[in-house]
């Protein structure tokens, strides 16, 4: 069992040979981790966001921003809403247009209804907003634009479609501890002046599916939507 | 010298070449990750000719992926492959059969007694290997399979090779001074390769180590789940989706190194599931919204939710297409969640639970960990975990608070 030259020679090669292949590969990692380190970053994985949906234009992100400082949200002010008068001043736009902002919502949004001359949400109500708000995915606000049919005194009705968006609102603060509601509500009373909402809007979501479909009823009512914008 | 002694030294031969040839492979699909980037896996029973896993499925990449596929994992970025020892071995077994062919000594009792015990090492390694692929992986490698095969094989043909001639040879005291010098040079062939590795592989560096923190930490939402960990554990979040096969593996890494019993764990659930995450176009993972919402539902057994939708993945990604089907998978096996699951309640909390993911601005990949708020970089989820959790773990505490 003695070894001889052969038996070196061979140990050597075959040793050589190993370590070569050792070097080469721990080489090249090393050499392919040094020119991804001195080579600029290209584009990484996704970073988490909340959505901007196709629809968010610029128009609409401009009025949007306006009638969500107006109305409280981005300034965090003590103000809690806005009246009538503000949002059509805010939006600076007729009432059928401001409507017409809510069309690309269509699958977002939900109207609430209300008995006549009530702010009780109802069960079917509850479901429906309880759903809708539920269905937040990636939106970043939550509108609530209450109305009010166009019997009674306009005074009546600014202050019964205020306690409709206030009862949303109480409803969404009681079910769900969001502690980012006060960023992402906004409320909008229009009473019955201004951007009430026409037959179009039997098509869409609504607490009450059952029930007749006048603009009576439509309007008796809060148009509660997520808005897949980011501001 | 006669035909048949020397035919078993050359099946041996053989047997090392290919045992050779299987960890030559697998030890340079482990070094490729070395450059810390995502590579194919070769899973062939025949080297080259067989599609590489490119998906990160296959057995071989679960095993080279697993704790065992190393040694001192712990010490050095990867640790030492233990496929590279298994190379060595062979290389060894190959020279010491090449040897006796050329120098006409393979009938040699002496020889052919060294060869058996030279075997004897690589055969029980593999048995071991076996079991822990089976019992603790649960998946079988094929570039294992074929080591295990060509361990078996040269242990069999040294036994034949010296059986043949321990027959006909006189009977002789056993040269030792011999012996001791071939294990040495068995020593010079492991240990060469392996401190050519470590001398060359690439350095860990602190900029490594940096891939950000927390920028918002507090659970404002109150969406983390805790896992329940040890009393002054290191606080840990790990942000993953219940049907990633990924965020599984990482889960069975982080068992089985040890590391993860030092943390304690909370997690916040980030599903890949157009379902009910807008972030992604496709789901990647159909089902994982609706059992992150059982995960929520679940409370303080959340920790059963996860290990069973962990070992249940499959099916339930594939029942994942319809949410009712996912929904009655869970209420078989779960029946006091099936108050919770699909109520606004929980689908709110999910939501928030995307929108802590949205407020700290993380990359749309799961899982991640961040342990004392620091995240731990994608590339060290998986070879370097043990390296980079460990160094994580010794260091102080930055003013002893929770730093989540």
């Amino acid at each position: 069992m003695k070894p001889n030259k052969a038996h070196l020679a061979l140990f050597l090669v075959v040793l050589v040979l190993l370590s070569g292949m050792v070097a080469v590969w721990v080489h090249g990692a090393a050499s392919r981790l040094a020119d991804l380190q001195s080579s600029a970053k290209g584009p990484g994985t996704a970073v988490a966001s909340a959505s901007d949906k196709g629809y968010c234009t610029g128009a609409l992100k401009q009025i949007l921003r306006r009638v969500l400082t107006s109305c409280g949200l981005i300034t965090g002010g003590s103000q809690r809403g806005c009246q009538p008068v503000q949002a059509r001043s805010v939006a600076a736009m007729s009432g059928d247009d401001f409507n017409a902002l809510f069309v690309p919502l269509a699958d977002r949004a939900a109207i609430i209804q209300f008995d006549q001359d009530s702010a009780e949400l109802d069960s079917g109500a509850i479901a429906l907003l309880d759903k809708t708000f539920a269905a937040q995915r990636g939106a970043s606000y939550f509108l609530v634009v209450s109305r009010a049919s166009t019997e009674g005194a306009l005074s009546y009705n600014r202050e019964l479609s205020r306690k409709r968006a206030e009862a949303v609102l109480d409803h969404i603060r009681s079910k769900f501890s969001d502690p980012d509601l006060d960023q992402e509500v906004g409320l909008l009373w229009l009473g019955a002046e201004y951007a009430q909402l026409d037959k179009e809007f039997c098509q869409w979501q609504r607490s009450r599916p059952d029930e007749a479909c006048t603009t009576a009823h439509l309007n008796r009512s809060a148009f509660i939507a997520w808005i897949d914008c980011r501001l | 010298m006669s035909q048949p002694r020397s035919g078993a030294v050359v099946a041996l031969a053989i047997f090392a070449l290919v045992g050779a040839i299987f960890a030559a492979v697998s030890t340079a699909d482990f070094v490729a990750f070395l450059d810390r980037q995502v590579h194919s896996v070769t899973c062939s029973f025949v080297p080259g000719l067989g599609a590489a896993d490119t998906t990160g499925t296959s057995g071989c990449h679960a095993v080279l992926m697993s704790p065992y596929s190393a040694v001192f994992r712990a010490s050095t970025w990867g640790g030492i492959p233990i496929s590279l020892a298994a190379l060595s071995v062979f290389a060894f077994l190959l020279f010491r059969a090449a040897d006796l062919l050329i120098r006409r000594v393979a009938g040699d009792p002496d020889e052919t007694r060294f060869l058996v015990a030279a075997t004897l090492l690589p055969v029980l390694v593999s048995a071991v290997y076996l079991t822990i692929a089976v019992l603790r992986i649960g998946s079988l490698c094929k570039l294992c399979v074929g080591i295990y095969v060509a361990s078996l094989g040269v242990f069999i043909s040294a036994i034949v090779a010296h059986r043949g001639a321990a027959r006909t040879a006189p009977r002789r005291s056993v040269p030792w001074g011999a012996y001791a010098v071939a294990f040495v040079e068995g020593v010079v062939f492991v240990a060469v390769p392996v401190l050519l590795y470590l001398a060359l592989k690439p350095a860990y560096t602190s900029a490594m180590a940096n891939c950000g923190d927390l920028i918002h930490p507090e659970d404002r939402y109150g969406v983390r789940v805790k896992l329940g960990g040890p009393a002054g554990g290191v606080p840990a979040i790990e942000v993953i989706d219940p049907l990633c096969p990924a965020c599984k593996g990482f889960s069975e890494r982080l068992a089985a190194s040890g590391l993860g019993a030092r943390l304690d764990p909370e997690i916040v659930l980030f599903p890949l599931d157009k379902e009910c995450n807008w972030m992604v176009s496709e789901s990647l993972h159909p089902g994982s919204c609706a059992v992150s919402e059982a995960v929520l539902c679940a409370g303080p057994q959340a920790r059963d939710v996860l290990e069973w939708a962990f070992a249940n993945q499959d099916k339930l990604r594939e029942a994942g297409k319809d949410t009712k089907r996912v929904y009655d998978l869970i209420r078989q096996r779960f029946p006091e969640l099936g108050g919770c699951l699909g109520r606004p309640a929980v689908k709110a909390r999910l939501n928030r639970s995307l929108r802590w993911v949205v407020a700290n601005s993380l990359p749309v990949q799961t899982p991640q960990l961040f342990v004392r708020g620091q995240k731990v970089c994608e590339e060290d989820t998986d070879l370097g975990l043990d390296f980079v959790l460990a160094r994580l773990l010794d260091r102080p505490q930055p003013g002893g608070g929770a730093g989540r």
